[in-house]
């Protein structure tokens, strides 16, 4: 049998409850604006002639690309940086290239001391020449990006950077 | 007069009388220094709020400009450097009370029935406190901040299944940038605080206004004046301990500015967090043990211990207790000294923060300046000294010595002060020695110059002198117009130079090149950015070494470095920069 109050209560949970979903809705939306957002399609960037590398001598490039942020656009500048290494001669792929992002964290992976390999500031991941992980901090090893050499006689390298998901086993790409 | 005021008040607001019940409060007479420590957690909290409000009236959230801003409070404004201590290390006090606070719960089982609702409040506000660390520890936009952010956000990126989601959530995008800062900023100055006061408000409701009486058998007195005079010791202490902190370190150290290109920064969290960080380092492989499981299984300890409680034999869900926040502080604080000491044994870790501190003291020393409108990082980037000297190392050591400093073998001459008059003289001294073309047998030029020539010192000083002076030539100056100055014609090392040099060298007319004796650059304008900065972008040009064979060349850099980079390394070489300051800069030194 509804009552007078009964109809007052339902009344004022409806009306509560739709307020409050009506002010979520949007709220929630404005919050995980982020999600909507696609990262920007990147091309391959010439870094380096093949002469500039020495076999076994990884060198660090600067991907120099430029950057929407949000609301600022930033003129070329470096976004991030590559590692190159020269394969000695005969070798199927003549140059390697490692995204500097360490795949544990993502710090910026440098080269180890004795130069024979990368290593990680940040929590002391290692990486041989290859890339591969000689420790078992970083889940997987450096991350190759894609290369192409020109055909000239001394080919122009260039890199197509990605980035990828830090921390897990598998390479996944980051949009 | 006074009276009557307070009688009205009291008719019309009651808050004299309530102010009096409040002060005249029953407290419990055997937990004196445990109160007081709440209320040192409160006061440190309270600290917090009104240092915080003090930043808010300069601090910019914005990640070209935060930096900028808390340089200037710290090393421009008025007493900016002890508001800013203050704000931080009142946090690490409220850290380091909140913990203790929690301990002594446990010692006296506070968490039981009737007291869950305030073991509750104490965790929820440690919590609170973490969070506001992290998220504070992001604002200045140093490269502690930036880095840390990226650190722990990534942590927060492994979450199974949303981690990802959640990530670009928490930075407002796939890359750490604008959006980062405003969400912390939110985070740090609105939200944490309002839930802060509301935990507050509870607890007030709760435990001070509305006292549950929960143990009559308790001896209990008045409030005031012998509960809030150990109060207000405990409270005196903790402020005087955070000032001195604050005096000592001359307020907290600011890092560089943000660098996302920076390929070495040793990125580590505030020290409460150091355990973690460790664990992430020791459980390689399972991070998620130390990035989700223990601190999931610690907060849900927290706040299930009350329950567990209730389910076991008073003895052991106390002993239970115990060990479970005792075994947690052990923990935190054997990982924590392990976590130091490894840093400070550790190398790398040393040669890297030494690269921190050399950037942040540049940093510090041209914000002096003023910080250019386009934003923080800008400040470094720009300069010769930092950026160029960085681009040196990157692209030109591994072949070009400098100053005497190599990294592997060097085919090519030193470029310390190339361009300018020291350069050039001890080129025509000597121009076999390593220092110039000892390395490079195929610019063999200047040798065979050399063993021919008889000129006394005093003559090659006057080349060198004039030499010297191409680098200044107007660009918009034509060659024909520059021969024809009389500056040009009456310098002392112009007749000689006509006799020695322009046999090998063109002076602006490369076409001329066919009738020199042995190709050689060409001299118009030499050392001048332009003429430097054309050689790196493009060495085979015809006026400078394109007679050289292809692999013979220096590599062309027009397309790895940005006009920045190429006028930040041209102006590196020279030394043409704002000399760093002096060693033992009265800065604040870094943790
Ligand atoms: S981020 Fe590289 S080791 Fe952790």
């Amino acid at each position: 049998m509804p009552t007078r109050r009964g109809f007052y209560r339902f009344l004022s949970m409806l009306g509560g409850n739709t307020v409050a979903i009506a002010m979520a809705v949007p709220g929630v939306r404005f919050l995980l604006d982020p999600l909507t957002k696609k990262g920007q399609e990147r091309n391959l960037l010439s870094l380096a002639r093949l002469s500039q590398l020495q076999p076994g001598k990884p060198q660090a490039f600067s991907i120099i690309e430029e950057k929407q942020d949000a609301w600022v656009k930033y003129p070329k500048e470096p976004v991030g940086s590559v590692w190159l290494v020269r394969q000695p001669d005969g070798a199927k792929e003549k140059v390697l290239a490692f995204s500097a992002e360490c795949p544990h964290l993502s710090c910026s992976v440098t080269l180890s001391n004795d130069r024979q390999g990368f290593q990680c500031p940040c929590h002391g991941a290692m990486f041989g020449l290859d890339g591969a992980k000689k420790n078992a901090v970083s889940p997987r090893g450096m991350d190759g990006l894609e290369v192409d050499l020109s055909d000239d006689p001394d080919p122009v390298i260039s890199v197509r950077f990605a980035r990828f998901q830090p921390q897990s086993a598998e390479k996944k790409s980051l949009a | 007069m006074l009276n009557n005021i307070i009688a009205w008040l009291d008719d019309r607001t009651a808050l004299p009388t309530i102010t009096r019940r409040f002060l005249d409060r029953p407290v419990p007479v055997n937990k004196r220094w445990g109160h007081a420590l709440g209320f040192a957690l409160l006061t440190t909290l309270i600290v917090d709020l009104i240092t915080g409000l003090l930043l808010m009236t300069t601090y910019s959230p914005s990640s070209t400009m935060a930096w900028g801003s808390v340089y200037y409070i710290t090393y421009q404004m008025d007493a900016g450097w002890f508001v800013r201590g203050l704000h931080r290390y009142a946090s690490y006090g409220a850290v380091i009370l909140g913990g203790l606070y929690l301990f002594r719960l446990v010692l006296v089982g506070a968490y039981r029935a009737p007291k869950e609702m305030h073991w509750w409040l104490a965790s929820a506000v440690l919590l609170l406190i973490l969070v506001a660390g992290v998220s504070g520890n992001v604002l200045p936009w140093d490269q502690r901040g930036y880095w840390a952010a990226i650190v722990e956000t990534n942590m927060a990126g492994g979450t199974p299944i949303i981690g990802p989601m959640l990530k670009k959530v928490i930075l407002g995008g796939s890359q750490a940038g604008s959006q980062t800062l405003t969400r912390f900023y939110g985070l740090h100055v609105a939200l944490i605080p309002s839930l802060m006061l509301f935990c507050g408000w509870v607890f007030a409701m709760l435990f001070v206004f509305r006292r549950r009486a929960d143990d009559e058998t308790v001896l209990t007195e008045p409030y005031w004046p012998h509960q809030s005079c150990c109060d207000i010791a405990l409270a005196s202490l903790t402020v005087a301990l955070i000032c001195a902190l604050t005096v000592a370190t001359h307020g907290y150290s600011l890092d560089a500015p943000a660098d996302p290109s920076s390929d070495d920064y040793p990125a580590r969290p505030e020290w409460y967090f150091l355990p973690l960080n460790l664990l992430v380092h020791e459980m390689a492989g399972r991070e998620y043990i130390a990035t989700m499981v223990v601190p999931g299984v610690a907060t849900t300890g927290l706040f299930l211990l009350p329950l567990v409680a209730k389910l076991l034999p008073r003895k052991l869900g106390s002993a239970l207790a115990f060990l479970f926040i005792s075994t947690l502080a052990i923990a935190a604080l054997s990982l924590t000294g392990t976590a130091i000491y490894r840093d400070f044994e550790s190398t790398s870790y040393r040669i890297a923060r030494e690269k921190a501190d050399t950037a942040r003291d540049r940093a510090i020393q041209l914000a002096r300046d003023g910080i250019p409108p386009e934003g923080d990082s800008y400040v470094l980037s720009r300069d010769p000294l930092h950026h160029g000297g960085k681009m040196f190392e990157k692209k030109c050591l591994g072949c070009h010595p400098f100053g005497g400093q190599v990294q592997g073998e060097p085919s090519a001459p030193d470029l310390k002060d190339f361009g300018t008059r020291t350069w050039i003289r001890g080129l025509l001294e000597k121009p076999t020695s390593d220092a110039y073309f000892g390395k490079v047998p195929i610019l063999d030029g200047m040798k065979t110059w050399k063993e021919s020539s008889k000129l006394s010192p005093a003559e090659l000083d006057a080349i060198a002198d004039f030499v010297a002076t191409f680098a200044t030539i107007d660009p918009e100056v034509s060659p024909a117009d520059w021969y024809a100055a009389p500056t040009t014609k009456n310098h002392p090392g112009y007749t000689l130079f006509q006799k020695n040099c322009v046999d090998c060298h063109t002076m602006g007319d490369p076409s001329q090149a066919e009738k020199k004796t042995q190709p050689s650059p060409d001299l118009f304008g030499w050392g001048s950015p332009r003429w430097t900065s054309r050689m790196i972008k493009n060495p085979s040009r015809s006026t400078h070494y394109g007679h050289l064979e292809a692999d013979q060349k220096m590599p062309a850099f027009a397309d790895q470095l940005t006009e920045n980079d190429i006028s930040a390394l041209v102006r590196y070489i020279r030394g043409d920069y704002t000399p760093p300051p002096p060693p033992a800069p009265v800065a604040p030194t870094s943790k």
